[in-house]
């Protein structure tokens, strides 16, 4: 079943075409990656799909409902969940009360503190802070701040989250702590994965499906292998690469 | 930290007990009517600056118009007294409906400002509540520039004036529990996020725009019923006192003086700036004690930007602030 699908997406930023009539699905509990070079428009789309920004064009649809044109709490409450790729922490708030909030007002119905703080605790634990739990996120490293952004997209108990460079600025090991995660998100709680990442090696070995974006426009959208092998990717790469050279 | 120790919260509590008590009995053992009208001016400021504290300080929309909130209550009281009867109990009661005509009027104004951040948030409400005072000084039904009389409450004047000051004293410690509830509850964690960062808290499924309203609407209630109260408390009033516009901004200085993070905030905030206000408007000339406390407010945005009970805990927390 097709979980999250859009058509014909179109986002224009004044002159600019951010994303050109694209059209995606991500399936009920797969891993889907999003890759593309820098400024393709990759997070456009997941600004797109959580609410922030309304396509100028084109129609999104989650479980079979429109969600293009809802408010971005609306379509958070129905169930799609998201990381920011410049780590936006709730700065005066601990840890805890940072994924607490995202708890009361998700999709378990715990609207009770103390119950809310439980689960909260529980997440943070998935996602190896709980040792930092009540310390504030301005104190965190920067692979920390990226798993608090995990945890709180995890918090609002999520149906497919996105994840928008969470393995970036990462050391291998870390890359490969995010990896087996990723994995367990799917396995463990059964949240379908659709991420933006730069790392080709992890996105490789985590993706079931790979989707390329280049100038906004999709250029591929298939296995791993067929996706790094394609000509069209190859270029798209080769090609920033000369020119940011 | 977590969990206070049991004879700690005893101690609050006895001590809340005996305030309470003292406050309660004051009026009536016969003082000099000097502390009584003071002591009530301050339990309207507290009410004010924690109702505010809502909007301003949980949700950082900082409001600049409340006085027409208040306004708005002390004239709905004045003009439901006259169509009801005048009287002790109807006098009292009216300010209850007055609180709510500030509130739909904080819906009405809120849903088109509230998406407004920020500075333009501010300079928004400051003109809304000009707005409001003008159109008032204009509306012939209302008294226009003459202003209203209101029927006192057929008592001696020495007991209404209890009974009033009893009454403000109620509204305060209302006010104070339900915010000091709301700051505990999922809506107060949804305003603190909205504060934050409202995008962040919209993808975490907060329905910002309608929290948003409704702390505005709160936030305006209790100001209006204390406006009610007020205009029996006044026996006359006009545009130009109930919308003053240094009320407005005289709640705002207290909640954040205080700090807008907890609702002990604004309560200390609003009682230590009106004795502040009071000692130097009676020592010192009126000129001076403008300067004076003009710089004080400085010192202390620039010292505690916080405000004072945040500068307290950490002081005690680190021992030191850095
Ligand atoms: N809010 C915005 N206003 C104007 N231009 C934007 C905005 N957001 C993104 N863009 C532009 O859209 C293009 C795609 O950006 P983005 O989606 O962030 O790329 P990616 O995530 O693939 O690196 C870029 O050229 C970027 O400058
Ligand atoms: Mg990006």
């Amino acid at each position: 079943m097709d979980l999250l699908k859009g058509t014909g997406i179109t986002k224009l930023f004044g002159g600019l075409r951010a994303l050109a009539s694209v059209d995606f699905t991500v399936r009920q509990g797969e891993i889907v990656g999003l890759i593309g070079p820098n400024g393709s428009g990759k997070t456009t789309l997941f600004n797109c799909i959580s609410g922030l920004y309304k396509p100028d064009f084109g129609r999104i649809e989650f479980e079979g409902r429109r969600i293009s044109g809802l408010a971005p709490h609306t379509i958070a409450a129905m169930g799609i969940g998201r990381t920011f790729q410049i780590v936006r922490p709730l700065m005066d708030l601990t840890l805890r009360e940072n994924v607490t909030i995202a708890v009361l007002y998700g999709r378990w119905g715990l609207s009770h503190m103390e119950a809310a703080r439980e689960k909260a605790s529980s997440i943070l634990e998935f996602v190896g802070l709980s040792d930092k739990a009540d310390s504030h996120p301005g104190r965190l490293a920067l692979e920390d701040r990226k798993r608090l952004e995990l945890a709180r997209a995890l918090g609002s108990g999520p149906r497919i989250i996105l994840l928008d460079e969470v393995f970036a600025g990462l050391n291998p090991k870390e890359i490969e702590h995010a990896v087996d995660l990723t994995f367990r998100i799917r396995d463990e709680w059964g949240i379908t994965v659709f991420m933006i990442e730069h790392v080709m090696k992890a996105i490789m070995s985590t993706c079931s499906r790979i989707m390329a974006l280049h100038h906004g426009v999709l250029i591929a959208d298939d296995g791993p292998e067929a996706v790094a092998n394609h000509p069209r990717v190859v270029q798209a790469y080769l090609g920033a690469k000369y020119a940011r050279g | 930290m977590a969990s206070v120790c049991p004879t700690k919260t005893a101690k609050k509590v006895v001590g809340i007990a005996l305030l309470s008590a003292i406050l309660l009995v004051f009026p009536w053992l016969g003082p000099p009517v000097y502390f009584i009208s003071f002591l009530y001016t301050v339990f309207m400021f507290v009410c004010m600056a924690s109702a505010w504290n809502l909007i301003g300080g949980y949700a950082g929309y900082l409001s600049f118009g409340h006085a027409a909130f208040f306004g708005t209550g002390a004239y709905a009281a004045a003009m439901l007294t006259k169509a009801v009867g005048p009287g002790t109990a109807s006098n009292l009661l009216c300010s209850i409906p007055s609180g709510l005509v500030a509130a739909v009027i904080a819906l009405v104004v809120g849903y088109p400002c509230l998406k407004l951040r920020g500075p333009y948030f501010a300079v928004i409400t400051l003109c809304f509540a000009f707005v409001v005072q003008l159109s008032v000084q204009n509306l012939g039904v209302l008294g226009g520039p003459d202003g209203l009389w209101i029927k006192g409450m057929d008592l001696p004047v020495e007991t209404g004036r209890s009974i009033l000051y009893e009454s403000m004293l109620l509204l305060m410690a209302i006010t104070i529990l339900v915010v000091e509830r709301i700051e505990h509850s999922k809506f107060g964690a949804g305003l603190r996020a909205i504060k934050q960062d409202e995008e962040v808290a919209q993808t975490m499924a907060v329905n910002a725009p309608r929290l948003k309203m409704g702390a505005f609407a709160l936030s305006a209630f209790f100001p209006g019923v204390a406006g009610g109260l007020h205009a029996s408390y006044l026996t006359y009033i006009h545009p130009t006192i109930v919308f003053d516009v240094n009320m407005s901004i005289l709640i705002v200085l207290m909640a954040l003086f205080g700090g807008g993070a907890s609702w002990l905030g604004p309560v200390v905030g609003a009682v230590l700036l009106s004795f502040i206000n009071e000692l130097l408007s009676t020592f010192v000339k009126a000129e001076l004690a403008r300067i004076i406390y003009g710089s004080l407010f400085i010192v202390v945005i620039i010292f505690m930007p916080n405000g004072i009970m945040e500068f307290i805990r950490k002081r005690k927390q680190t021992g030191s602030p850095h």
